[in-house]
């Protein structure tokens, strides 16, 4: 429903598509059925936010319950946002076009750290006070979920409740406590003091933390009655487990447009930089007949004509070949194509090639995330080389000639060596089309080389290690493209500001909420943006908050100090990072969860890869 | 296989999509209604879907147009209407289906409706202004086309009009050459109200039909 003040701005702004909802499957209920308005928010645009599966799943699964009203909110856009404000237009939500002020939930979902801002920025936007403290009654309950939720430290003031871990049994619970306490009239303490007993709610507000001397944490100290210790949520039966049959299908493009099924949570790799890895362990999969049934649907439901196979690391799915010969049954016939999203150097076989589309034309993406093999021992990404280049010479063969490598820098024991080894692998991938006897005829091969700079993050083995500086940074981006020596080879980089920005809110503490505040008053926003972003104005904020940035992204920290977020549970054990900490300096990988459990603690949920049988046992 | 033309509405919401937009959204649409239709051949198949006259974002459309290829000769018109309008944003309906008489070649002309309203003057003064400017010798405009900017004189295309003091507005409806050999956007209309009376003026534009070079209506 488009309100008529909003009417008067959309013309002036671009892509107005996105702000007015409206879209085949969207879901509008009439607003005196139902008990609990949820404002379900994505702090970011219309289009990054709707490819992104968790809010389908959760929007989908709030709107099946008949009193709740689960609608979406998105970042508005730079001219729009200005438009709203000049207009004094709160936040809205697209589905009834109400503004969110006086919604009973206000959910955030924390993909990345550098939407942190936006979060903020959105509760301003809808006139609901940033703090939590600030808002008094049952109502405007700011919650927030994802994967940025492990280390919620930087945002704590401003948050009421995070879900730690996945979201489908707890958001539902916390929702219906909620019901209840409104119907018996209880206060927002008395709310969140109950919702703290539930298993995966963190309520940060009932935590004390104490500081010592050189500004490391002492101590979590949790009042009236909230456990010591948060454990995160997870769904261990992923055939039982609740996922939507339908899309909302935007109307206007968006970043990946498409039916999305998810195929399994975790990954049974253990990258030591990866903390999707860590999150959500231990691995669990959905049979190939719920995922053939779910697919199937879903394409009918939404009209979309191509299904991407979501999870991360799909070619690791266990019977990955006999799930594709399944769901080519229909999809032939229908006109519908299976994409795989991720693809690992060793998962990209004929057989696997002949079945999806997942390259199109525009090329092979592989991820080998260092240069040297001891670099990627380091981080125990177990890519070969040979490998690689293999599955370059099929996929040359197969008449593709653009590869995209991408790769990390500023990693743990990184020399400079290292950083031209990616150079030398560019050349070596270069150098194999030319081997390649049918290589596309009359045609030159394309390799992009592109770096990120590492950002150590909580909950993996390096979340000790301190960052490189942004010179070190620019200095290896300048090695690297120094050693490239053909025009074949195209090199991409990451601006290494933002890297720092990230690796300051991804290990921070509570001391950042101050630098945020300031940050929102100044109308920070979308920092994740060029066209916003600025490492200058953020180190001034610092300075006025008298923080050191350097403090969170530069230091080096001991295994024995205490880490903002040793009091969250996500089935890792400490004593386990350590391990492949030491593990990884000493040069030595760490085989997969298929080849050898090495006791990470996930097996406590009784469940997933951890209870497969292993092939080598058998 | 038999050629059909289905007639469909664009309002509310899907105003603000952009023709390439509703030319997805119209293949998602077919897709999903499993319509049988003629589909493209080669790398990237899709529903064969071909439109008279695209809509700029903004407008709404009460009589637009697309046409398809039937499989099937004999598949009944309603259902056509029924099946795709189960798969469309509640923004688009289709209402019609006809056999095509007409090329899209041959549109010469549009109607439009456009309800006017401007902040900062009252609409009996707005109406007073428009009829000055549409009386004027002269409404020379610049006009973006794909060479670039050019001026022209928008007053030879404003000779079908009517000018209504409306509730909330005023309300032009004026028909204006359409078609791909000359087009002329009814916004250039507010272009002209800011160049010379330097007025900021909101439209709620709807393009009612589509005529060929004599008037009639496209079939
Ligand atoms: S307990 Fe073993 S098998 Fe289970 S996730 Fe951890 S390492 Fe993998």
């Amino acid at each position: 429903m488009i309100n008529k003040d909003v009417k008067k701005l959309l013309l002036k702004v671009q892509k107005p598509g996105r702000y007015v909802g409206g879209e085949l499957n969207a879901v509008v209920k009439n607003k005196e059925d139902v008990d609990i308005r949820f404002a379900f928010c994505f702090p970011d645009t219309y289009e990054v936010g709707m490819s992104h599966l968790g809010m389908k799943i959760l929007y989908s699964l709030f709107n099946s319950k008949d009193y709740i009203w689960c609608e979406r909110v998105f970042a508005p856009w730079l001219d729009m946002e200005q438009l709203m404000i000049e207009n004094n237009i709160p936040l809205y939500a697209l589905e009834s076009g109400d503004p969110i002020t006086n919604f009973d939930f206000i959910g955030f979902t924390l993909q990345y750290e550098l939407s942190f801002t936006n979060v903020l920025n959105m509760l301003k936007l809808a006139n609901i006070p940033i703090l939590s403290k600030d808002r008094k009654n049952l109502n405007q309950i700011v919650v927030a979920g994802g994967p940025c939720a492990c280390n919620p430290e930087p945002i704590a003031d401003f948050i009421d409740i995070f879900f730690i871990g996945e979201g489908e049994e707890v958001d539902l619970e916390v929702i219906d406590l909620y019901r209840k306490c409104k119907n018996e009239n209880k206060t927002k303490a008395e709310f969140l003091r109950l919702a703290s007993q539930i298993e995966g709610v963190y309520v940060p507000s009932l935590y004390d933390v104490t500081y010592n001397d050189d500004l490391t944490v002492k101590a979590y100290t949790p009042k009236e009655n909230a456990p010591a210790v948060i454990h995160k949520r997870l769904m261990m039966d992923m055939d039982d487990c609740y996922y939507p049959d339908n899309f909302v299908v935007p109307m206007v493009e968006i970043v990946h447009d498409r039916a999305v099924e998810e195929i399994f949570r975790g990954c049974i790799r253990g990258c030591r930089f990866c903390q999707a890895g860590y999150l959500y362990r231990p691995v669990r999969e959905k049979s190939s007949e719920t995922i053939d049934l779910q697919c199937h649907k879903l394409c009918t439901n939404t009209g979309y004509d191509e299904v991407s196979l979501s999870s991360l690391s799909s070619s690791d799915y266990s019977q990955i070949v006999h799930l594709l010969d399944k769901l080519n049954k229909w999809s032939k016939d229908e006109k519908v194509s299976i994409s795989l999203p991720s693809l690992r150097v060793d998962g990209f076989t004929d057989d696997i090639m002949n079945k999806i589309k997942t390259v199109r034309k525009s090329g092979l993406t592989f991820a080998p995330e260092a240069g040297s093999q001891r670099l990627r021992d380091v981080i125990n990404k177990n890519v070969m080389e040979d490998e690689l280049l293999e599955t370059c010479s099929v996929a040359f063969n197969g008449g593709w000639t653009n590869v995209k490598l991408y790769f990390m820098i500023g990693l743990p024991t990184e020399t400079m060596d290292d950083v031209a080894a990616i150079a030398q692998l560019g050349q070596n991938v270069v150098n194999e089309y030319y081997k390649c006897p049918n290589r596309p005829k009359g045609k030159s091969v394309n390799v992009t080389v592109s770096t990120s700079s590492f950002v150590p993050k909580p909950f993996t083995p390096f979340q000790w290690f301190g960052q490189n500086t942004i010179e070190e940074l620019h200095n290896k981006q300048k090695h690297l493209k120094e050693s490239i020596t053909t025009k074949k080879i195209t090199y991409n980089y990451h601006d290494a500001d933002t890297s720092y920005l990230e690796a300051v809110f991804a290990r921070g503490d509570r001391k950042l909420c101050k630098a945020m505040e300031k940050a929102c008053e100044k109308g920070f926003h979308f920092d994740g943006w060029g066209d916003c972003f600025s490492l200058e104005k953020w180190l001034e904020v610092f300075k006025e908050c008298n923080i050191d940035p350097d403090f969170y992204a530069r230091r080096q920290r001991d295994f024995d100090e205490v880490l903002p977020w040793d009091h969250l549970d996500y089935g890792v054990t400490k004593e386990h990072l350590i391990r492949e900490c030491q593990k990884a300096y000493k040069n030595t990988p760490t085989p997969h969860c298929r080849l050898k459990c090495s006791n990470c603690g996930a097996a406590k949920y009784k469940g997933g890869v951890c209870f497969e049988k292993r092939k080598n046992l058998v | 296989m038999k050629n059909a033309r289905i007639w469909f509405k664009k309002q509310d919401e899907c105003i603000y999509i952009s023709h390439l937009d509703l030319n997805r959204c119209m293949l998602r649409a077919l897709h999903k209604s499993s319509l049988p239709i003629w589909h493209t051949e080669g790398f990237n198949p899709h529903p064969f879907a071909t439109f008279a006259l695209p809509l700029s974002l903004g407008f709404a459309g009460e009589n637009e147009s697309m046409d398809i290829r039937l499989l099937d000769d004999d598949y009944p018109f309603e259902k056509i209407i029924t099946d795709l309008n189960a798969c469309l944003p509640k923004g688009i309906r289709a209402f019609k289906v006809t056999e095509p008489v007409m090329k899209p070649g041959d549109i010469a002309y549009a109607d439009f409706k456009m309800l006017l309203s401007c902040d900062s003057v009252s609409n009996d003064m707005l109406l007073n202004i428009c009829n000055e400017l549409f009386n004027m010798d002269e409404i020379l405009i610049d006009k973006k086309g794909k060479k670039g900017v050019k001026q022209v004189d928008l007053k030879p295309s404003l000779v079908k009009y009517t000018l209504e003091r409306q509730i909330g507005g005023v309300e032009l409806n004026i028909t204006l050459p359409a078609g791909s050999t000359n087009n002329v956007n009814p916004n250039l209309i507010l272009n002209a109200l800011k160049k010379y009376y330097d007025l900021i003026v909101d439209a709620d534009t709807t393009r009612l039909n589509i005529y060929n070079e004599n008037f009639e209506e496209f079939k």
